[in-house]
């Protein structure tokens, strides 16, 4: 074999060689464990804190309100739907529980009237007709909306 | 020292470097077929031990288009609050009297969808919720350089933050527009399923927020799911079918102009 | 980050129907057009001086090294705008790392790897090293150092070896051909394989890529060789330009053929999105696609090139029209690779509207680093030309 081959080759050959060596090394530990990727990454994806704690949560300080809207329309819907949790540790939710305003624009956002609503779903309300100046919890209360203030 | 002792020396370095670089050589040689003969019997033990296959039905006759489902996500997921990032989003589609289809989804229906056409021009109007698809021939994991992105054992397409080079090929290669480049952290972003609240037990908080159960979560393996009940029940379609992506996420009620 | 959400409020309020809300960024901005443009240029650059080896054009031998070292200075910036497109460019290597075997990006970065150290060097190499051999003992100070380990320690200077790099250097040809070819085939592959996209999603996008390279690569030899020529004081010789706009009218009409029966293909088959790309050429693509890449960059070369064929005009008119040509054929092309990558993704997925581009001027993804990317070969092509001048090889006749 002529030199010039040689000498590239070897040169290719070493070049191929330490390549491998890096891509050993610098390949991280779990990769390729279940597929092509870092199996540990599943375990990252888990890692989120919780935000939301699902009504079971809420029930454990909040038996009462649970009972009264489950016996009402708004059976469905969960807590967090209008509460959105703002604070992370129950703890502080007893103190300083996560207040909803209640207007007619946040409870439009499922009640106001718009057509691609169906009619079968939850009232719908063109709030213009409807005491439009006032709040819809100064008559309803919110989690027994068929339970009305004086 | 003489002469010979450092040749001899210089001999041993050579070859024991020699045999570290064959042996790595070899060792990479091999490793596929070590891990073709694992495979076949990590897979039999895998099945039987993964009966979980995880994915949603979205009925669109009953969704009110609120955008709670948005909103929570957002929350949950910590989401940058801008109108440009959204794992899950809310479209109103309102076919006219003309035959001309009007689709909104101004910030991806947070703070409810209202309607823009006068009731008179309208011919029908429904919402459609959109998130990723969780396709099993999901063409972003196809896409992906470096195996950032990927379909976990239970069905999840999930994002490697920590791995993710940041090249956008993923999401050019999404026909849905269900990932985004998050500003924040600067890889590619998108729907989980809540992967942290799936894995104990919760249901993922677009799932848990949503008013009318038009969102279905479950497991697909389980024939006693809600899910699973849900499309037997419904006709039900997924979207972009001739792309061949097979996604996990059903829709019940899906009208031709959806897209 | 927070003039980033501004350009977005901006691009928001120009959203014309319904795009996905995760639509309104395009993700891939000016470096992405650089990617295609530069590494086209490279492959143009290289098969041309192939077509002199392979076929033995003589006439094209003062333009051989010249365009050799020309696609090397590129190849050098080729993955420059790709990794500083990256939003973390320090995890750039994991392609080399962890290569996803079903990525069209993550091959490429062994089809640029092997293009650039086996191809490209090796046969710069074997053209170069008895010139080595005999400069490093001529030159002082850092050439001299250079020539001495470039040539790996291989001095022979004897006729057999020269004949031996030869036939070496024919065969790394033969082979660097289809490499080439695969180069910017793949570089097309990369958009034409997103099914998601239609504007991208065609089986002609590998092909009509590696003819716009070569379009785009034989341009800039010919206004290199010019420039070149000018700078060196010697006489351009219009045998040589006028073999090179030859080849350069023939690829044209491949490369104008291969793209109209793309866009016949589209407007026959009116496929679901044949509706928003209509709008889309018509709107937002009307002056980059009709009047910079079919006009400026493809029709009027034609005719020009083709007008010569027929009568030849004195040669100091040739030789402005060559010119300009080549200038024009290399803007016209970088907005080809505009209209394929920005054009790609100014339609939603939705198929129902568009975004709009939003010019940057600085940062890592604006017109001025696109300038640094477009300069820094043509220096390192000085440099190049500098350390190891074609013209003052042994073996050269022109």
């Amino acid at each position: 074999m002529p030199k010039v081959i040689f000498r590239l080759f070897s040169t290719f050959v070493v070049f191929v060689g330490v390549f491998i060596l890096i891509q050993q090394y610098l390949k991280p530990d779990s990769f390729g464990k279940y597929g092509h990727y870092r199996a540990n990454a599943i375990n990252d994806a888990k890692l989120i804190p919780l935000q939301y704690k699902g009504e079971k949560e809420c029930i454990t300080c909040h038996q009462d309100i649970y009972d009264l809207k489950y016996s009402d329309l708004h059976d469905a819907v969960s807590c967090e739907s209008c509460h959105i949790p703002k604070i992370l540790a129950t703890d502080a939710c007893k103190t300083n529980p996560p207040k909803v305003e209640g207007s007619n624009e946040f409870c439009g956002q499922c009640h106001a009237i718009n057509a691609g609503r169906l009619k079968k779903g939850p009232p719908q309300l063109d709030f213009k007709d409807h005491y439009e100046k006032q709040n819809c919890i100064d008559c309803h209360n919110s989690h027994a909306p068929w339970e009305l203030k004086k | 020292m003489g002469t010979e002792k450092i040749k001899e020396n210089r001999r041993k370095f050579f070859k024991s470097s020699v045999a570290l670089l064959g042996g790595t050589l070899l060792y990479s040689l091999l490793k596929p077929f070590e891990l073709i003969a694992q495979n076949k019997e990590g897979a039999v033990k895998e099945d039987k031990a993964n009966d979980t296959l995880w994915g949603m039905g979205v009925d669109i006759e009953t969704c009110i288009g609120c955008g709670k489902c948005a909103e929570a996500c957002k929350v949950e997921n910590n989401v940058p609050k801008e109108p440009f990032y959204f794992r899950t989003w809310v479209e109103q589609y309102t076919v006219k009297n003309n035959g001309k289809v009007k689709i909104e989804s101004p910030n991806g229906g947070i703070g409810g969808l209202k309607q823009s056409v006068p009731d008179k021009d309208i011919f029908k109007s429904f919402m459609v919720p959109k998130l990723c698809n969780h396709c099993t021939n999901a063409p972003c994991v196809q896409a992906c350089p470096v195996g950032a992105t990927f379909i976990s054992p239970d069905g999840v397409v999930l994002v490697d933050a920590t791995y993710c080079i940041g090249c956008s090929y993923c999401i050019q290669a999404c026909p849905y527009g269900a990932r985004f480049m998050n500003p924040v952290t600067k890889v590619a972003d998108k729907c989980t399923f809540c992967y942290h609240r799936i894995t104990k037990g919760l249901k993922p908080a677009c799932v848990e927020v949503c008013p009318t159960n038009a969102r279905i979560f479950g497991n697909l393996r389980d024939r006693k799911s809600n899910l699973v009940k849900f499309l037997q029940k419904k006709q039900t379609e997924v979207l972009k079918p001739h792309l061949n992506t097979h996604p996990k996420v059903f829709y019940n009620g899906l009208s031709s102009e959806v897209k | 980050m927070e003039e980033h959400f501004q350009h977005l409020y901006q691009a928001l309020s120009h959203v014309d129907g319904y795009i996905y809300p995760n639509e309104i960024d395009l993700h891939w901005g000016l470096m992405i057009v650089l990617y295609p443009y530069i590494t086209g240029l490279v492959a143009g650059a290289f098969i041309l001086a192939s077509l002199e080896r392979v076929f033995n054009v003589k006439v094209l031998k003062p333009t051989y090294g010249l365009a050799l070292l020309t696609a090397l200075a590129f190849l050098l910036v080729a993955t420059l705008p790709l990794v500083s497109h990256l939003q973390h460019p320090l995890r750039s290597y994991e392609i080399f790392m962890t290569p996803n075997p079903t990525s069209a990006m993550a091959i490429f970065g062994f089809v640029y790897l092997w293009y650039l150290m086996v191809v490209l060097l090796l046969e710069i190499w074997f053209d170069y090293r008895l010139d080595f051999v005999i400069w490093s003992k001529k030159s002082t100070g850092f050439k001299k150092y250079f020539y001495k380990i470039i040539t790996l320690g291989i001095n022979d200077t004897d006729e057999k070896s020269a004949k031996l790099d030869d036939k070496l250097g024919y065969f790394i040809t033969v082979l660097g051909i289809p490499s080439a070819f695969l180069l910017h085939g793949y570089v097309g592959f990369i958009f034409g394989s997103i099914k998601a996209n239609p504007w991208w999603s065609s089986v002609l996008m590998p092909v009509i890529f590696l003819f716009s390279a070569m379009v785009s690569g034989i341009a800039l030899v010919m206004v290199i060789y010019m420039v070149v020529s000018w700078v060196r004081k010697v006489k351009i010789e219009m045998p040589v330009l006028d073999t090179i706009a030859r080849y350069l009218l023939y690829i044209l009409i491949i490369d104008f053929t291969l793209e109209s029966l793309d866009q016949v293909h589209r407007i026959y088959e009116a496929e679901e999105s044949f509706d928003i790309i209509k709008v889309l050429v018509g709107g937002k693509l009307n002056i980059t696609l009709i009047y910079m890449q079919v006009l400026l960059g493809t029709i009027i070369p034609l005719f020009t090139i083709g007008f010569f064929q027929v009568y030849k005009p004195s040669e100091k008119i040739r030789k402005t029209c060559y010119f300009l040509v080549g200038i024009m054929v290399l803007i016209g092309i970088f907005f080809m690779r505009w209209n394929v990558v920005i054009g790609g993704q100014l339609f939603s997925k939705s198929l129902s509207g568009f975004t709009s581009f939003n010019a940057v001027y600085s940062g890592l993804e604006g017109y001025f680093m696109a300038a640094v990317w477009l300069i820094l070969p043509l220096l390192i092509l000085a440099f190049l030309l500098w350390l190891m001048p074609p013209w003052k090889k042994v073996s050269f006749q022109g």
